[in-house]
């Protein structure tokens, strides 16, 4: 079974992630900071993290910036979601694999999911 | 203690809101590293009202952070916030930063929310701190004591930091709500049925360190954001009495006459009278007079400009060439649903915008319209009166009798002819099987007046005194007939046949 790591602070929005995913028969793992997800990090290797964007304690932009220094992580997928548009989003940082805009539909959740775990299986 | 020393406030640095009228209201905007709470129903527009002071702080180069508990999820949020003309999406994150704390106050209670809020306010070093679903906090508290300790940190901690809070809430209990009585202000946003109609007002109901406008003002939820009306009977508080004893020309030679001179400079007029008696027609040819000494506003509601000059000069007075030349503006409000304290602040802000000295408003009707209840219309005339006299504008202003002709003078009853100095009446009368407009003047404040009733004319060449009732009694009433007594007497049946006479001769050589 291949695990999503789902960041986000916001109420709702890595709630109804965890079930759309779980539906499909994923593992999902949650935090609600960059700080957070780090420690999780240390607990479990995620095949995907989704990654919000604006954060307290630590944000989206330093926490891929974290994610990607430690080559035991520097290989794993990441979306990166926001409501901005991805370009406002890339003034900061660039280096995530896919980009999600809120508010998202499940389908294509699903879909993105599906496609970066292939293209990983198959690197 | 005056408004003006209360307002003095050396040391503490205000924060300008950047929303329209609020400003006003706050006389100057929020104090930096203050606590507010505003409370309104779902809808009442708190969360716009945050995001555009959001953005006008961030246009500045200053920044804000915007904290939700349980409310509208980001995404939607900013969505909706897309259609209005202050979002700037360029602003976020860097000015504008958005973060959910429900979590946080879930797992970590209110110790570890207090902590995220210092943390986050300090590492986005912002000035101004929202903070979306107070009343998640509250339900999380135990206790009022925990829940006012709460706050009591929260304003140590925007205090220190230089931060200043907006607390949203919806606020669940009845009037009574212990954090009130804490925070350094608060406002209240509503939503006010008015029989069919709905009107939303804004409140000032606590403000530390500063006079603020009292009572309640309008405001409107547009492309562009909240607008606040600031109500013009708290924000117009001069009170000039006239002490100007220059006279100003009516445009009409013959009604100067009759006013000795014409109105008195600074004073307001109502002109009366029913539909199509001619009142347009008095106020275009005073406004025909304006020119760069003195500037003219026709603030109306019922005639686009085009036709409001076209219908001038087909009576031979000639608006375009004032227009043409800016002496003249001529500002058309149709009337359609409007805030009454909008009308009088956007027609204060023209009067002071152009010098106005000479405003013809018309009519009374359009303002009367939008008003919320009957009872306001009086204070409210009272209020904008004094402002335009403080001004130096000499006004005159429609008000449309309904009855058309008859015995009966039927004036509104707004409490507007208290306050205004003079007044002229404009009616029909039926005489010798002819409908005549008629004026007479009824009030002239400080002044004589010459009372006597007479006929005028609207042709090609303008507005025409004609003297047709010398003999006619009960032409106020509309009907009028021959005076018996002047009929009668000898020396007026001889002139009336030399008239006669002169007549006949006339048409004999025709």
């Amino acid at each position: 079974m291949q695990t999503v790591l789902v960041v986000d602070d916001e109420f709702g929005v890595a709630e109804v992630l965890q079930s759309i995913l779980e539906d499909e028969g994923y593992r999902v793992a949650t935090a609600i900071n960059g700080k957070q997800a780090l420690a999780r990090l240390n607990e479990l290797t995620p095949d995907l993290i989704m990654l919000d964007y604006m954060m307290p304690i630590m944000d989206g932009t330093q926490t891929l910036a974290a994610i990607r220094s430690n080559p035991a992580f520097a290989t794993i997928p990441i979306i990166m979601m926001s409501s901005l548009e991805e370009a406002a989003v890339r003034e900061t940082c660039t280096d995530y694999n896919s980009f999600l805009r809120k508010p998202f539909r499940a389908m294509a959740v699903l879909k993105l999911v599906a496609q970066l775990l292939e293209q990983s299986a198959r690197q | 203690m005056n408004n003006k020393e209360l307002s003095h406030e050396p040391g503490l640095e205000r924060i300008a809101t950047g929303v329209p009228g609020l400003d006003d209201v706050l006389k100057g905007g929020f104090f930096e590293g203050a606590v507010y709470i505003v409370r309104g129903t779902p809808g009442a527009g708190k969360t716009i009202l945050a995001n555009q002071i959001c953005f006008q702080h961030a246009r500045q180069g200053k920044r804000a952070l915007f904290v939700t508990l349980l409310a509208e999820n980001h995404a939607r949020m900013l969505q909706h916030l897309e259609q209005m003309s202050f979002y700037d999406a360029h602003l976020i994150p860097k000015y504008v930063y958005y973060i959910s704390a429900f979590r946080v106050l879930e797992e970590n209670g209110l110790k570890g929310m207090m902590d995220l809020l210092r943390r986050e306010m300090r590492a986005h070093e912002a000035s101004i701190l929202i903070l979306d679903g107070l009343i998640a906090v509250e339900e999380t508290s135990t206790s009022d004591r925990e829940f006012r300790k709460f706050i009591h940190e929260l304003q140590a901690h925007a205090a220190t930091a230089g931060c200043c809070t907006l607390l949203l809430t919806n606020g669940r209990r009845g009037e009574y709500h212990p954090e009130h009585t804490m925070v350094d202000g608060l406002i209240t946003l509503e939503d006010v049925p008015y029989g069919k109609r709905r009107q939303r007002e804004l409140e000032v109901r606590k403000f530390r360190g500063s006079a603020s406008l009292r009572g309640r003002h309008p405001f409107q939820i547009t492309d562009d954001g909240l607008i606040v009306h600031p109500r013009p009977e708290s924000r117009f508080l001069r009170n000039t009495g006239i002490d100007n004893a220059a006279r100003i020309s009516t445009g009409i030679a013959q009604l100067d006459a009759m006013t000795n001179g014409g109105l008195i400079a600074d004073s307001s007029t109502l002109v009366l009278g029913p539909s199509g008696a001619g009142k347009t027609t008095l106020g275009m040819a005073f406004l025909q007079c304006s020119s760069k000494a003195e500037p003219g506003l026709h603030f109306g509601f019922y005639e686009s400009p085009q036709r409001l000059v076209a219908n001038a000069g087909l009576i031979g007075i000639d608006l375009k060439s004032k227009v043409e030349a800016g002496h003249l503006e001529i500002s058309w409000r149709p009337p359609f649903e409007r805030v009454l304290d909008g009308l009088g602040n956007e027609l204060i802000d023209t009067v002071r915008r152009r010098k106005v000295k000479r405003l013809f408003i018309d009519g009374w009707g359009g303002f009367a319209g939008t008003a919320e209840t009957h009872e306001r219309l009086g204070p409210f005339f009272a209020a904008v009166a004094n402002e335009l006299r403080s001004l130096g504008v000499t006004t005159m202003c429609t008000m449309e009798t309904p009855n058309l002709i008859g015995p009966e003078l039927l004036v509104p009853g707004t409490g507007i002819s208290a306050v205004t100095e003079n007044m002229i009446l404009l009616r029909y009368s039926e005489y010798q099987g002819r409908l005549r407009r008629l004026i007479s003047i009824m009030k002239v404040r400080g002044g004589g007046f010459d009372p006597k009733l007479r006929e005028f004319e609207i042709g090609a060449e303008g507005l025409r005194f004609v003297d047709s009732f010398k003999t006619a009694e009960g032409v106020l009433s509309g009907y009028s007939t021959e005076r018996s007594d002047v009929a009668a007497t000898p020396a007026r049946a001889r002139k009336q046949a030399k008239g006669r006479r002169v007549s006949a001769r006339r048409r004999g050589k025709a």
